[in-house]
């Protein structure tokens, strides 16, 4: 009898294990052994690496970069996300299609898409060029112009990634018991009220999940600056992410790009650690 | 059970930390510019070795492909092979990831390569790094003058020789004789002894793109550069002002790169983009095929450009040599360098690693590397050989005259990478438009925080 209990008890352990060992071999290990590659040279402990960093004008212009694309693009994708998923979920004949074109751009790796948006804003031959000339509106310089690359990069993310946030959040949707909407008519709630007092709320768990994965994955956005704009026009899309690559493979200067990518994670866990608190529902206790 | 699992998980933690801290040399940072990496007492060991008659070697290299140097190279392998019983198996990757290799496998101290190819301007950076080991035992004072002057500069530093050069490069101006003709412009003769203005070159670009595209619909240039926003080829305006690339000391930017030659190289440039007769956003690895497929005039391109010609299709093209700033005539300057060789600090085969190079680089093994390849050589005598060769085509002659005259090397300096990478974005920047002076002065800036790890 003790032998099965204590096999039952060890049992979710023992399966949970093989998971447990990847994310520490290919997630929390990494972590440390970044963090200690920024602080020992040379086999010597030394902060050397981030007070260079600190002087560096550099490195804050790209934590300015970073904090500037992600201030706009994080709350944009979850907005957009938002309202492709409500309007998916309705019923109306044909919403599927609607659905599946939405999803389609999360199919095409973001490499493939850099790339052939990169040929759309081409201010040589691009289509979107074309377009604007259409309408009398002169060639834009989009990724070759300082003031309007950042956003175009922006644009490319949004369109790639929407459909994928907004999967998530049409599972939220879905999850709502329809009577709670019910209730809110017989109650007089207009279509804003609903939304705003009834679904958000309830799809703050979704929500969460949704500004924690978005949060991530956009801080170490990467492939757009490196296919196309190498960090330019004139330092305009140099984030964090790419500095830190440059100083790895460009400039083998390995202790400063793991300083960056430590800078990296604090500022992740900041925001992350902000939504949490503002997003993460207080669990009832109850007693007796 | 909660305890236990946390208890389990933080010891696990707590092992690889200190496993990992423990373990002598594991944070010691073989990539950190500009300091040791420790590993200068086991290249003296491996220099002072002599004959380790070992029967294989492996060469890093780019060029990945039957096209390219891996199909080229092997005759020229299975030759030395013959000849020394020595087995040389070439691994070929392409040019970015070369470099990434590079940084993550010699700079970690791998021994599985024994000869790399190094980009010239990277052999000061890979030499204070201490992952290339001085050749200068290998080679005898004769030996080394055999090499043009811009090749042996690029091949050494702080007074050693580290890697010889497989060939060098130049570049001359193309055009497109189609167009010319349709815009009815008339080129004027132009020879490296009396050349043709820049100021005189672009007129004639301007006429060409006002006959062939006067609203810009078309998609035609005047002029452009092959290499655009690369420090390779651009470079070299400024160069011809009398500009320099580096201080003399390798690490000094500031009254050098943003000094009255460069403004002024970098102000005309801006000023083709502006008016047009350059492009805008075309990449360097798209500027050739705008050239062949007729919708440049004028490219200033590599030696190269006649055989890729060819491969595309295009038979409407010439040259003449790279032109000169008026009041300039004598400080023309040309895009110079190519591939050398180095041995892999860890290698366990220095000394038949060293030999293989001498096989390459001046040996029978350069001869075949050159008849198979066209590269301009980086030998004096085949590029006597060319001057005086009346078979030869003008492009190579040319390129041979530039290679001994007017070739300026790259900047020698251990942080290569990081002046490229950022005087690349300069000419990017000013090309979109950016301010001359301010851009140059940024750059300097960056250059000045990038060189503090070397100095």
């Amino acid at each position: 009898m003790t032998n099965t209990g204590t096999r039952e008890k060890a049992l979710p352990y023992i399966l949970v294990l093989p998971a447990f060992v990847l994310i520490f071999l290919f997630k929390l290990y990494p972590i440390f052994y970044s963090l200690m590659e920024s602080v020992f040279v040379n086999g010597t402990f030394t902060l050397r690496t981030y007070e260079t960093l600190i002087q560096d004008s550099t490195f804050w212009h790209a934590l300015w970069v970073t904090i500037k694309m992600n201030i706009v693009m994080i709350p944009l994708q979850i907005i957009i996300s938002f309202c492709m998923a409500m309007i998916v979920n309705s019923t109306v004949k044909g919403i599927g299609v609607f659905r599946t074109i939405f999803y389609l751009p999360v199919t095409i790796s973001l490499t493939v898409a850099t790339i052939l948006w990169d040929m759309m804003l081409s201010p040589n031959n691009g289509v979107i060029n074309s377009l604007l000339s259409v309408f009398g509106i002169p060639a834009q310089g989009f990724m070759a112009s300082k003031s309007q690359a950042l956003w175009s990069i922006v644009i490319i993310a949004t369109w790639k990634g929407c459909g994928y946030w907004m999967m998530f959040l049409l599972t939220g949707l879905k999850n709502i018991d329809p009577f709670m909407y019910e209730a809110a008519k017989i109650d007089g709630c207009n279509w804003f009220q609903t939304v705003t007092r009834i679904t958000i709320p309830l799809m703050k768990r979704i929500l969460l999940f949704v500004c924690v994965a978005n949060t991530t994955a956009n801080i170490l956005l990467f492939v757009p600056m490196h296919l196309v704009t190498q960090g330019g026009p004139q330092d305009s899309t140099n984030v964090l992410m790419y500095e830190a690559y440059k100083s790895a493979f460009k400039y083998g200067n390995r202790p400063r790009s793991s300083a960056i990518v430590g800078v990296l994670l604090v500022l992740i866990v900041l925001i992350c650690g902000a939504q949490f608190k503002l997003l993460n529902e207080k669990e009832e206790r109850t007693d007796g | 059970m909660k305890k236990a699992l946390s208890l389990m998980v933080m010891t696990v933690v707590l092992i690889s930390i200190v496993t990992g801290c423990g373990r002598s040399g594991n944070f010691k940072s073989t990539s950190t510019p500009g300091e040791s990496s420790g590993s200068e007492t086991q290249a003296d060991k491996q220099t002072s070795r002599s004959g380790d008659g070992r029967k294989k070697l492996v060469w890093l290299s780019q060029g990945v492909g039957e096209n390219s140097w891996e199909g080229i190279t092997k005759p020229i392998l299975e030759a030395y092979k013959k000849a020394t019983g020595v087995e040389v198996v070439g691994e070929f990757y392409s040019f970015k990831d070369l470099f990434d290799i590079i940084q993550v496998k010699i700079a970690s101290g791998s021994s599985d390569y024994d000869v790399i190819s190094v980009d010239a301007p990277m052999v000061a950076a890979y030499a204070s790094r201490k992952w290339i080991l001085p050749m200068d035992k290998y080679f005898t004072r004769e030996e080394k003058e055999q090499f043009i002057d811009s090749a042996l500069k690029a091949g050494s530093w702080k007074g050693k020789f580290y890697a010889p050069a497989e060939n060098t490069s130049t570049q001359v101006l193309w055009y497109n004789t189609s167009m010319l003709d349709q815009a009815v412009v008339t080129m004027k003769k132009s020879t490296p002894e009396n050349r043709l203005t820049w100021e005189e070159v672009v007129d004639m670009a301007k006429k060409v793109k006002e006959k062939l595209d006067p609203d810009g619909t078309n998609g035609i240039y005047g002029l452009d550069f092959q290499q655009v926003s690369r420090v390779y080829q651009m470079n070299a305006l400024p160069n011809s002002l009398g500009g320099k690339n580096i201080g003399d000391d390798g690490f000094t930017a500031d009254g050098v790169i943003n000094d009255d030659a460069w403004v002024k190289a970098l102000t005309w440039y801006q000023d083709l983009v502006c008016q047009g007769i350059a492009s805008k956003g075309i990449k360097a690895d798209e500027m050739s095929n705008y050239f062949y497929s007729g919708k440049l005039a004028f490219m200033v391109g590599g030696t190269w450009t006649a055989s890729a010609a060819k491969l595309n299709d295009m038979s409407t093209y010439d040259c003449i040599p790279m032109p000169t700033f008026k009041g300039y005539e004598n400080s023309v300057a040309t895009p110079t360098g190519s591939w050398h060789f180095g041995i892999n600090a860890a290698s366990k085969n220095v000394d038949t690693a060293a030999d293989f190079i001498k096989y390459v680089s001046l040996g029978e093994g350069n001869d075949m590397w050159l008849d198979a390849n066209n590269d301009v050589p980086s030998r004096k005598d085949k590029l006597e050989e060319i001057m005086n060769n009346d078979n030869a085509a003008d492009y190579y002659k040319i390129g041979a005259y530039e290679a001994i005259h007017t070739a300026v090397t790259r900047a020698v300096t251990p942080g290569f990478n990081e002046y490229s990478t950022i005087l690349d974005s300069t000419w990017e920047d000013v090309r979109n438009g950016a301010d001359v002076k301010e851009a140059l002065d940024k750059a300097v800036e960056q250059i000045n925080t990038a060189m503090k790890e070397y100095r």
